[in-house]
């Protein structure tokens, strides 16, 4: 897979992650996986489809998603509620919609689904015959990886 | 030396929200994401708005402008959403009542259907991520 496809999503992660979050945030070191991987607990994926093809999955555990959540919410939420559901995939789509928005001007037409929330215990991802890209982000909040799987069509 | 009249009182300042006679702008927020809808809710309410109501698709947001017209004077309008989109539903207001203050929320990557929306009568947008000053400053624009 081609780094320049993953690019366009750390950089938005990073303009929103600082301007909904506010957080003290660190870029960790990206990495190849062409097996499964563990899913952390709530994992937010969004879909590609047209010249790349794949998906883009914002994963992070529990406690990282309630307190990104609460963070956006302005107020300390409990429990991964339905509001806490609707705002991670808030973050999620406004993530994508600037990292899409970069890819359309490097020439590249794909239409995107709305984002879908997995949670759970013990899950994990595989792609078949497609290698994921991850990149740990590092916030106040804790870990959050984006994993991007995409290739061309 | 200076007296209490010397300060200016930040609690005097009237809020946004309020129309010059004193009653409070009336808003309907359209958005299929609960957490936009909190988010806007807030904002306007901290300014002396009134949230009259909320619809989570275009259909609901048409039929609740519909059933509480003429009190109404501002909809916020998601551009996605299911059911009915935003920019038919704001067609299908203005259709209705050519007067309708709307003002679309969109993601960032929909100037297509942000500059369709302009010119069907939308009179304004925002362009998510939503902050306080952002959302403000739109819509007293549209209102004043």
């Amino acid at each position: 897979m081609r780094v320049e496809y993953i690019n366009p999503f750390v950089e938005a992660a990073f303009n929103i992650l600082k301007e909904v979050v506010d957080s003290d945030i660190k870029r960790g070191e990206l990495y190849l996986k062409s097996t499964s991987q563990p899913v952390l607990g709530v994992a937010a994926i969004v879909g590609l489809a047209g010249d790349v093809e794949g998906r883009v999955l914002f994963d992070m555990s529990e406690v990282t998603a309630l307190a990104i959540a609460g963070q956006m919410n302005g107020e300390e939420l409990s429990s991964f509620d339905d509001l806490a559901k609707a705002t991670i995939t808030e973050l999620a789509n406004m993530i994508t919609a600037q990292a899409v928005t970069k890819l359309h001007e490097l020439g590249f037409t794909f239409d995107l689904t709305p984002p879908a929330i997995f949670t759970g215990e013990n899950m994990e991802i595989t792609d078949a015959g497609v290698e994921a890209l991850i990149v740990p982000i590092e916030l106040s909040q804790g870990r959050m990886e984006i994993n991007v799987a995409v290739r061309e069509r | 030396m200076k007296n209490k009249q010397d300060f200016p009182n930040i609690n005097e300042r009237k809020p946004e929200g309020q129309k010059p006679d004193g009653s409070k702008y009336r808003v309907l927020v359209v958005d299929d994401s609960m957490f936009v809808t909190k988010q806007i809710s807030q904002i306007l309410t901290s300014e002396g708005f009134d949230v009259i109501g909320t619809a989570s698709d275009g259909q609901d947001g048409l039929d609740k402008y519909k059933e509480q017209y003429p009190n109404v004077d501002l909809v916020t309008m998601d551009i996605t959403m299911p059911r009915m989109d935003g920019v038919t539903a704001l067609e299908k207001i203005i259709e209705f009542d050519k007067d309708a203050k709307v003002i679309m929320i969109s993601a960032l990557g929909k100037q297509d259907l942000v500059k369709k929306s302009l010119l069907i009568g939308a009179k304004n947008y925002i362009v998510k991520p939503l902050d306080r000053a952002k959302v403000l400053e739109r819509i007293l624009m549209s209102i004043r």
